[in-house]
This record gives structure tokens, sequence and C-alpha cells, in this order.
């Protein structure tokens, strides 16, 4: 192929090494010393995987390169802390000793968890970029986190108010914030993406889904006058005070029809949003990469939808397999000994039981990482193209000293963002 | 040396994105040579990135630059000479760094094993009645609604009767506050204590109680959890626990089951006292009340699924005492106290005992009870087994959500007050 020019970097391929050999270990030694060490080996586990990641993609023929710690995260993680539980003991106190404030309580303290989650966001991706190296230059991000969040809020409101039709406004808006504060060296890039670019995707929930459930809906509501009857269901007669059937009065009027109709909908029109949900996802990974530019340069990507429903298409039927294979091991452990079993044997079946579910812990995460994860990445990296990558050489590096680990803390605490964000 | 080893790569200066194209000489150092350029670095000073084969990319332990090139053999040939190449900053403090998180972890779980219970008790004194009572009343909602929401018994006559023995009871025992006992129909024998002076009974220990005696001891026993606070330090220190161990998870937005498990274990150990301390402050009290003290220790049996007690795996988790090791306990500290005679005792009549058993209407009536007229016991529970553990519901500072899967494991018979009878219809 074009294997010597990529090497000389002449062809703006970005590639990604598709072997990815060594993530099993790498996933098995993370999460064996991340269960010894009570969680803590987290942070240097999510380091060893960013630095997997980053190596094996090569952009117009060099690697990237991870220059992140563990020890960095982990710092941020205890600062988060330090600010995060004063806060939590205020609002617990708060609500109470204050009655008042009470059932304020909750909401509150989603609302300061959502806004912080924002800023952390923001942050934690001026961290990345700043320990990102690429040909011996440094990546980094200026802008501000309130300034993002403060845009996040507003856009989030809005997409409320708009019944979500804003989303997909909301997700070029924040793009191109967060794309036209990176830099490279001192090149920055420049996002051109627009919402409409990815109205027709999103707009494709609202016709298979919300749709169909609104119509049906709307023609229950149409043949009971607007005012759904109180008595539509009734305690099963002979069930637990919990337990309802439809009410028998019903049976065979429209009303019945219609609303059987209605649930029918939400029966295939849920499952119907999830699936469509990769679609989605693949199609605005497309729209806005290829709306990325660095002067001359621009990303291009031929993403297609397919690549994102294949890894989580193998992942399925990986996960079914594997829980066959565990369900009988388990099936074995268990049926050995009968309801009669001595103490002894309860404790062995206990043993192998928990052995078992370490087993499938493991076995689930390292699927996942080899499946999702890595296929994901693969299929947005294999499918993105630099066009004029010949400007690339005009990046030259930049003094900015780098983030602090400090901006990544806020992020982990609040489990917001991840080990591994596609596209950075 | 044979020949010097040579191949070709990118050089890259740190300063530029730009590559400029290089002959790599490997011989007593690297030498690196360009158009414009020619390098000379030192053996010891290469350090080699992190990349997948066959590409090598190696840089300069205090120079900006760096180069690339895809030659394996070189790249063997210079990991051969280079004693450093491999060399990161975080130099082999693996070992070190997973030895000082197991030592962090465990100080933290000593200190919720044996700091926490401390504290606790030190703070449930501290906590004022108004706040106790808030606590009492939040910890009931949740309780009664842990139970299915289970109809309050309020046949006047019958709450008359065990008005009547709770203020006979409490009269012998120092109570911080008076006790608020509500009755609900429920299919599990258990009683439990809640903050604030709070007692719930479910109806199915009346059924199972063949004398006033019995069902006072198991009163007494709640009471005498109230008089140690137990309800308000179980709540403090499985706060504190779960606080702690999601702090180590670093979880602060969602509890998880390992919390919940770790709390449950934890606990046991030191409900356990408190259950041994609530089984002595009962039979004390009942006999000074003028009852037998030791019929305690036939209703636990009785209450008590054998099955459910047999030493396993999974006894760490029980809250409770063996049944047959207290029943031990109470009759012998029984006989140390001068009891009355066995059988009706001076506590209730057999006229007293019929009403108070019938406090729960039958069942047609049930909508009608529901309806509390008992201002005392405004959103009562009953709540699962076992009289200590307020901890299913204790306000999670980290998590609503928290407080989900515990009260699942307690329904597994894990514990119980003296130990959860499988649920049957109350007649």
């Amino acid at each position: 192929m074009h294997a010597d020019d990529d090497r000389r970097g002449t062809r703006g391929f970005v590639a990604f090494d598709e072997g990815a050999k060594g993530l099993t270990g790498l996933v098995v030694k993370g999460l064996l010393l991340t269960a010894v060490t009570f969680t803590i080996y987290r942070f240097w586990y999510m380091t060893d995987l960013r630095r997997f990641f980053w190596s094996r993609t090569l952009i117009a023929g060099s690697p990237a390169e991870y220059l992140g710690r563990g020890k960095e995260l982990f710092l941020g993680f205890l600062v988060a802390l330090a600010i995060l539980v004063p806060v939590y003991l205020v609002l617990f106190i708060l609500g109470f000793a204050v009655p008042l404030f009470a059932p304020a309580v909750p909401i509150l303290s989603g609302v300061f968890l959502f806004l912080l989650g924002q800023y952390a966001v923001f942050r934690g991706r001026r961290y990345r970029a700043s320990r990102t190296r690429w040909r011996g230059i440094r990546l980094g991000q200026d802008g501000s986190a309130a300034a993002y969040l403060l845009r996040a809020t507003l856009w989030w409101l809005l997409t409320i108010l708009t019944l979500g039709l804003a989303f997909p406004f909301m997700r070029a808006s924040l793009e191109r914030y967060r794309i036209d504060h990176t830099l490279i060296g001192e090149s920055r890039l420049r996002s051109t993406a627009t919402g409409r670019s990815v109205l027709l995707p999103w707009l494709a929930f609202y016709g298979v889904g919300l749709l169909p459930i609104l119509a049906t809906g709307l023609a229950f509501l149409n043949n009971v006058d607007f005012s759904p009857p109180v008595d539509l269901f009734v305690p099963h007669p002979k069930g637990k005070g919990n337990a309802f059937i439809f009410n028998p009065r019903y049976a065979g009027t429209a009303v019945a029809t219609s609303f059987g109709w209605f649930m029918a909908t939400l029966g295939f029109a849920l499952p119907l949003i999830l699936l469509l949900i990769p679609f989605y996802r693949a199609r605005e990974t497309r729209a806005f990469l290829s709306a990325t530019h660095l002067g001359e340069a621009r990303l291009t990507s031929h993403l297609k939808a397919r690549s994102f429903y294949w890894p989580y298409f193998v992942y399925l039927v990986t996960v079914a397999c594997f829980s066959l294979v565990i369900g009988i091991l388990v099936a074995i452990v268990f049926g050995v000994i009968g309801p009669t079993a001595n103490p002894g044997q309860q404790s062995a079946a206990l043993f192998g039981g928990g052995l078992l579910y370490v087993a499938t812990v493991f076995g689930m995460a390292v699927i996942y990482t080899r499946v999702v994860m890595l296929g994901l990445w693969e299929a947005v990296a294999n499918a993105t193209r630099i066009e004029n990558v010949a400007a690339l050489e005009a990046i030259v590096a930049s003094s900015r000293t780098p983030a602090s680990g400090l901006n990544e803390g806020l992020a982990d605490a609040l489990d917001v963002g991840g080990a591994l964000e596609i596209g950075f | 040396m044979s020949a010097p080893l040579t191949t070709t790569g990118r050089y890259f200066d740190g300063r530029s994105a730009r590559a400029h194209g290089v002959r790599l000489q490997l011989g007593e150092r690297l030498e690196i040579v360009g158009e414009d350029r020619r390098l000379d670095w030192s053996l010891l000073d290469l350090r080699a990135a992190e990349t997948a084969p066959p590409l090598t990319r190696i840089g300069h332990s205090s120079a900006p630059g760096s180069v690339e090139f895809e030659d394996t053999a070189f790249a063997d040939a210079l990991a051969a000479c280079c004693p450093d190449l491999a060399r990161t900053e975080r130099g082999g403090g693996l070992t070190r760094l997973v030895l000082w998180s197991i030592a962090a972890g465990v100080s933290v779980v000593l200190t919720a094993l044996y700091g926490v219970p401390v504290a606790s008790r030190l703070i449930a004194p501290l906590v004022p009645a108004a706040i106790e009572a808030r606590l009492g009343e939040a910890v009931d909602r949740q309780v009664v609604g842990l139970l299915g929401t289970p109809p309050l018994c309020l046949e006047p006559e019958g709450r008359a009767v065990l008005d009547r023995l709770t203020a006979r009871l409490s009269a012998t025992m120092s109570l911080p506050v008076a006790p608020q006992v509500s009755v609900r129909r429920h299919a599990l024998a258990n009683a439990l204590a809640l903050p604030g002076g709070r007692v719930i009974i479910l109806s199915d220990i009346l059924t199972k109680s063949k004398s006033p005696d019995e069902f006072a001891g198991i009163l007494a026993h709640e009471f005498g959890h109230v008089a140690a606070r137990d309800p308000v330090r179980s709540i403090i220190r499985a706060g504190g626990t779960s606080f702690l161990l999601s702090l180590v998870l670093g979880d602060l937005t969602g509890s998880t089951v390992l919390v919940t498990i770790g709390q449950a274990a934890i606990s046991a150990g030191y409900s356990r006292d408190a259950e041994r301390a609530a089984d002595a402050a009962a039979v004390s009290a009942v006999g000074r009340a003028g009852g037998d003290g030791r019929a305690l220790a036939g209703i636990l049996e009785r209450i008590t699924d054998g099955a459910h007690e047999r030493p396993s795996a999974t006894a760490f988790l029980r809250s409770h005492p063996y049944t047959a090791e207290r029943a031990r306990t109470i009759r012998a500290t029984a006989g140390e106290t001068p009891a009355n005679v066995p059988g009706t005792s001076g506590l209730l009549t057999e006229a007293e005992w019929q009403t108070l058993r019938g406090i729960c209407p039958p069942k047609e009536t049930k909508a009608k009870e529901t309806k509390a007229k008992d201002p005392k016991a405004k959103e009562p529970t009953a709540k699962e087994p076992t009289a200590k553990e307020p901890t299913a519901k204790e306000p999670n500072p980290k998590d609503p959500k928290a407080d989900d899967p515990k009260p699942k494991d307690r329904q597994d018979g894990t514990t119980g007050d003296g130990a959860a009878s499988p649920p049957t219809r109350p007649p």
C-alpha cells in the first residue's frame, strides 16, 4: 500500500495498531492491583491504559505519546475530596438541621453535581491535552472551565425547554468551544461543527421513537377525552398490595384498544431508541471530526455507523457465551452440594462462588476493554484522514507550562469521563 | 564489536512537528546524521518511549529531540547496550505503591472497625433530643416503606393495655426519652428500636408470644436498645463507616454493594454486644416490673427458625448472637433475680393479655385502621428483622440510592431480632 509514504508521514493517515498485544495483560494486572489496593491503584491503571491507547494511535505515521502519571491523578483526587467532602457535609447537615431544606437537598446536590461535572469535564480534558505529545510537541488547552460551565448550563436549559430539539446544537456549540481552545504546540485547532450537521440523525430519535409514542398516546387520550380514567387499573383481586391489572370494565372498548396500541408502541419504540444511540454517536463523531481544522490541514472522517454497532454486537455475543460458561460452572459448584450440605461444603461452595464472581468481573472487564473500548477507538482512528498533512509541519512547540493533575481529580471523584474518551 | 549498525529514521527536534530524515548509527554512541544536523547521544542518556512494534521511538534524557525508526534488529541491539533505555520516572515504585495503598486501606478499615464505634458511642449522647426525634421520624418512614407499608394496629382497648405495659416497663428503666411504641400488622415476628425512642412491634410477635411476660421481654429488649441509645449509635456508626469506605473507593456520588457488605460485616460485632446488653436490661426490667424475665428466652427460641441458626459462612453477617447462646445467658441472668411465679405474672391479667393480642383488628377493617389516629405514630412502619439496625436507612450523606441494597441483604434472614421467622400470614 502506501506504507512508505505513510512512514515518512507525508500521507495523512490516522491508524490504530489492531493487534493490541498486551492489552489483556494490562487490564488483568490493573484490575488485580486495583482490587488489592482498595481501588487506589485505579489511577495508575487508567494511566497505563491511556499510555497504551495513545502509543498505538499513529497520526501521520507518528504515534501519540501520553505523559501523565498515576501520581498526578491520585493527588488530584485527594484535592477533589478535600473540596467535595465539606460541601457534602454542609448539604447533609443543612438537610438535617433545617427540615425546611430537607426536600431541596437532593435537588441541590444534583444540580451541584451537574455543574461540577461540567467543570470537571473541561478541566480533565485540559489535563489530558497537556499530557499528550505528538512528534515531540505537547498539546494544550486554554479557555476557562467556568465559561464552559456557563455555556453548558445555558444550553442544557434550552435543550430541556425545547424538549430536546436543541440537543445537537448544544453538542456542536460545546464541541466548538472545546476544539477552539485546544492547541498543538502554538497552533490552535478550529472547529466548524454545526448543530445542523447532526440534526437529521438526532431527529431520527423523534421519528422512530417519540412520534409513534406521542401519536398512540394522543389517540388513547383522545379516546378518553383527555382525562385518563382513574380506575384504568384496579388492584389485582388475588395479588399482593401493589399488583394491578387492567380494569376489566374497559375490556373490548376503544379505550382498551388504543391503550393496548400505546403500550405496544412503548414496547418497541424504547428499544429502538436505545438501538439508535450508536448511530447518532457515529454520525456526530464523523461530523465533528470532519469539522476540525488546523491551519490549512483538516481532518476528514468516513466513519460508518455500522463500525459503531459492530463492537457492541461482538460484545453482546461474547458476553452471552461467557455468561453461559459461567452459568454452567455456577450450576456445577452449587449443584454438587444439596440443601442438606454441611457448613464445610457450604463454605466451599461459597468460596467457589466467590471465585467465579471474581472471574466474571475480570472476564467482563477484559471483554469490554478489548471489544468495545478498543473497537470504538479503532473505528474512529481508522476512519480518519488528514487532508493537507504538509501543513502540520508548521506546528511549533509552545512554552506553556503543562496543566496540573489536580484538574482531573474532580472528574474522578465525580466519576465522569471514564478512563478513555474517544476523540479526547 | 562488529561493524556499527545503521538504519534510517525520522528525527523530531521537539520544537517543530517537521520530520527530518536521518541515518542512525549505533556504535560507542548513537549517532544521528541528517542533511543539516549531526547529533551524538551517549547510550546512557537514551530513553525509549512506549510504542507498538515495529516502531521504536528513542528520546534523550535531557535534550528535547526524539527519533523514530522501524528497524526491530536495530531496536534489539540498542536495548542490549543501553542500560537505562526502559527507565521511567516511576522507577520501580510499583511495589511501594501497592504496599502503601494496602497500608492506607487497612488503616481505613481499622478506623471503621474500631474508631467509628468508639466515636459513635461518644457522639450519640451528644445528639440533641430534637434532632434525634427528627431522625427517628425519617428512619421510621423509611423502615415502614421497606416493610411494604404495613398498616398500623390501633384497636383502642389493646392500645390502652400496650400503653400501660409500656409505662410500667419504662418506669423501671432509665430511658432518655419516653418510648413511642407502634404496632404494625406484619408477618415477621420482630420488633425494632429506632432513634428518638420509637419502637415498632410487628404483629406476628404478639401472635407468637405465649404469655405477657414473653411479649414484655421483647418490648423491654427494645427499650434496652433505647436506653443504650443503640439506634442513634448504629446510625452514626453506619453512616461513618460507609462514608469512610466510599472515601477510599472515591465513590462520592453513589455507594456500592461493597460498602454495604462491608458495613454489614463490620456492624455485626458491635451489635452482638448491644444485643447482649439489651437482653440483660430486658430481663432485669421485666423482673422489676413484676414479670418473669426468663420468658424472653422462650420467645426468642420460638421465633427463631432453626435452619437459619446453623453456623455457616455467612455467620459473620449476622447481627444477633445465636439464639441458643442468648437464651442460655438470659436464663442464667434471670436465675439471680427473684422471679415471680411463672405463668400469669403480675404484668397483665389474662383478659388484658387477650385484649392486647387483639390490637390488630381482623383484616376486613384494615383500611379503616390505617388512618392513624395516634399522633405519636405518625408514619410508623414496620421494618425488617431486627431491633437493632436502623442502619438500613441511615441518612447517607453521599447518596440516597445507597440505602437500597441494604434492606435486601437483611431480608435474606442474615439478621433478625432473635431471627426472622419465615413469613407466615397471621391468623
